[in-house]
């Protein structure tokens, strides 16, 4: 008798001992796992405020120039403008065209809904180099101008991600509310405008944010369409690069960390990042 | 009201019809019948079929190298991406830490901030001077820096930095959509903690780790700027071929004979981690 409860409860020790080791694994490999996933943002932060020139780590001493001289850089300054404004027009975009395309899913094609969604989804699955070098060869075929073809362009890399997100956002709403709103003699139109779209304000909101992000992160689409008074950020940065490569890209790149990172934080609020992600 | 819903529906889908056939389909599908053109130094291109970009790309030994150096990276790079990427998304999918959300955050956001950024991240920490080299030498593990921007070393470890987070979300909602009971019954059945993940988790996960890997395969195979910045000249990808021959050579031909074949790749090996998918057990 005595035994045999000693036998159990050193047993139950042993497993809690194991459960104990099997939490310290785990937890050391993910924390590894974040160093790595995080630690090359850090440093980039961390040695914008160098004072030295060179790429150094770590930091001989701390000074704000790297960041004056972004601000005095009016290339620079143009690109970071530009790439905010091709963000704001492709985020509009993107939203409206996504919306349209979640809302149709969702009401109007039944049972091929996973059709439906995996077409929208064909952006991701093409290299985005293709679908740039496509558009500008289309460009020296059709009379379209460049900056069309940008736009165009991230409209097409945002689409994937905002029809996904809205159509997640649109998946919570009641099919009740919109046929009561047309058994009182609402048109379509009307519905769509003054039912659905403020019942997915903030879906559409944070796709507005999503897309925007996508854009001003790009670097394939610009890398083939982007000209002369139409470079965007990362385009800048990558051509500046290519020669030298001083803390000014640091202080650049931290500039548009810490905004983007602002703007995640948005998205997590309103909607949550997951159902944004989920692709 | 059928016939004013079949209008409001085309309605709604006439904008993305649009935008995917005249900006995506048609453009791809006229760049890649390129191909079969004829290159001319002064039209770029004259349409008359020949086959002689495809027979360059494929018998030249300068593309055969560089053809199967693109593969090889993006193979260890969703490799590598899928061995972090596990453990990330078990413990994401598993805990019950109130950190859950921001932990989440923290993989999404590095993610959302671009290409570039990232890549210049490895420059810092890779470089003579940077911190990798400098932690080395303070350690005593080596007294000279070592060479390791301008490798393939480098690529390989920025790329799998940067595609990682593409594994970690299809893992994560495979895991997550896992009934937890299945996992509990093996055990009750006696089989060890081991057991239970190499039998039970692991293949329930299957389709999760075939989407992270096709998804981060292609992705690396397609990179441009990535190899460009930190690998030198001496480690070219099939991607920074394309750009030069679109930009600098004016090759077009040619260059769409080289993303022919990188798109061929690619879906092969999307076939190809699909099928294994249907074939294997459960």
């Amino acid at each position: 008798m005595t035994t045999q409860q000693n036998s159990s409860g050193s047993s139950f020790h042993a497993a809690r001992r194991s459960r104990i080791t099997r939490q310290i694994v785990m937890g050391v490999t993910v924390t590894a796992i974040y160093a790595f996933l995080l630690t090359p943002i850090l440093i980039i932060i961390l040695s914008s405020f160098n004072t030295t020139s060179a790429n150094t780590f770590p930091a001989d001493g701390l000074s704000l120039q790297w960041y004056r001289e972004f601000l005095e850089s009016p290339s620079f300054l143009a690109a970071f403008q530009f790439s905010a404004w091709l963000g704001v027009v492709a985020a509009v975009g993107a939203t409206v065209i996504g919306f349209l395309t979640a809302y149709g899913i969702i009401r109007y094609v039944g049972s091929y809904r996973e059709v439906a969604q995996s077409i929208a989804m064909l952006p991701i699955m093409v290299p985005h180099i293709l679908i740039s070098i496509s558009l500008l060869i289309l460009l020296t075929v059709l009379p379209i101008p460049e900056l069309a073809g940008l736009i165009i362009g991230h409209i097409i890399i945002c689409l994937p991600f905002t029809v996904a997100g809205i159509l997640a956002s649109l998946d919570g709403v009641d099919p009740q509310l919109e046929r009561a709103a047309w058994t009182l003699g609402a048109s379509r139109l009307r519905i769509l405008w003054e039912v659905v779209i403020p019942l997915v304000a903030p879906g559409l909101f944070s796709s507005l944010i999503f897309a925007f992000i996508i854009s001003f992160g790009d670097v394939y689409i610009a890398l083939f369409l982007s000209g002369p008074g139409m470079t965007t950020l990362p385009i800048e940065i990558f051509s500046y690069m290519q020669w030298e490569s001083t803390p000014v890209i640091a202080a650049i790149t931290t500039v548009q960390i810490i905004m983007i990172f602002g703007l995640g934080l948005i998205i997590e609020r309103l909607v949550g990042l997951r159902q944004i992600m989920r692709i | 009201m059928n016939t004013s819903g079949r209008l409001f529906s085309t309605f709604l889908f006439s904008p993305i019809g649009i935008v995917y056939l005249l900006f995506l389909l048609a453009p791809i599908g006229f760049f890649l019948s390129m191909s079969l053109f004829r290159y001319d130094a002064f039209e770029l291109y004259v349409p008359a079929l020949t086959t002689e970009n495809f027979e360059r790309v494929l018998t030249d030994g300068y593309y055969q190298e560089i053809i199967f150096r693109t593969l090889k990276i993006a193979f260890l790079t969703s490799l590598f991406s899928l061995l972090l990427g596990y453990p990330l998304a078990y413990f994401l999918a598993r805990s019950r830490t109130q950190w859950r959300g921001i932990l989440m955050f923290l993989v999404i956001a590095p993610l959302m901030s671009g290409i570039i950024v990232r890549t210049y991240g490895w420059i810092v920490l890779l470089g003579s001077d940077g911190a990798v080299n400098k932690t080395l030498i303070s350690i005593g593990l080596i007294d000279q820096p070592v060479q390791i921007l301008n490798t393939e070393t480098a690529v390989l470890l920025a790329l799998v930095h940067i595609l990682m987070p593409y594994m970690v979300f299809p893992l994560f909602s495979s895991l997550a959509s896992q009934d937890p009971d299945v996992e509990r019954a093996a055990g009750t059945l006696g089989a060890g903690r081991i057991r239970t993940f190499l039998e039970v988790t692991l293949p329930l996960s299957r389709t999760g780790i075939l989407m992270g890997s096709a998804l981060v395969f292609t992705l690396s195979a397609g990179s441009v700027v990535t190899p460009a910045l930190l690998g030198g000249k001496d480690v070219q990808m099939l991607g920074q071929q394309i750009y030069d021959l679109v930009l600098t050579t004016l090759n077009w031909p040619l260059a769409s004979a080289v993303a022919f074949v990188l798109v061929l790749c690619q879906f092969s090996i999307i076939a190809l981690y699909f099928r294994g998918g249907r074939h294997g057990p459960a």
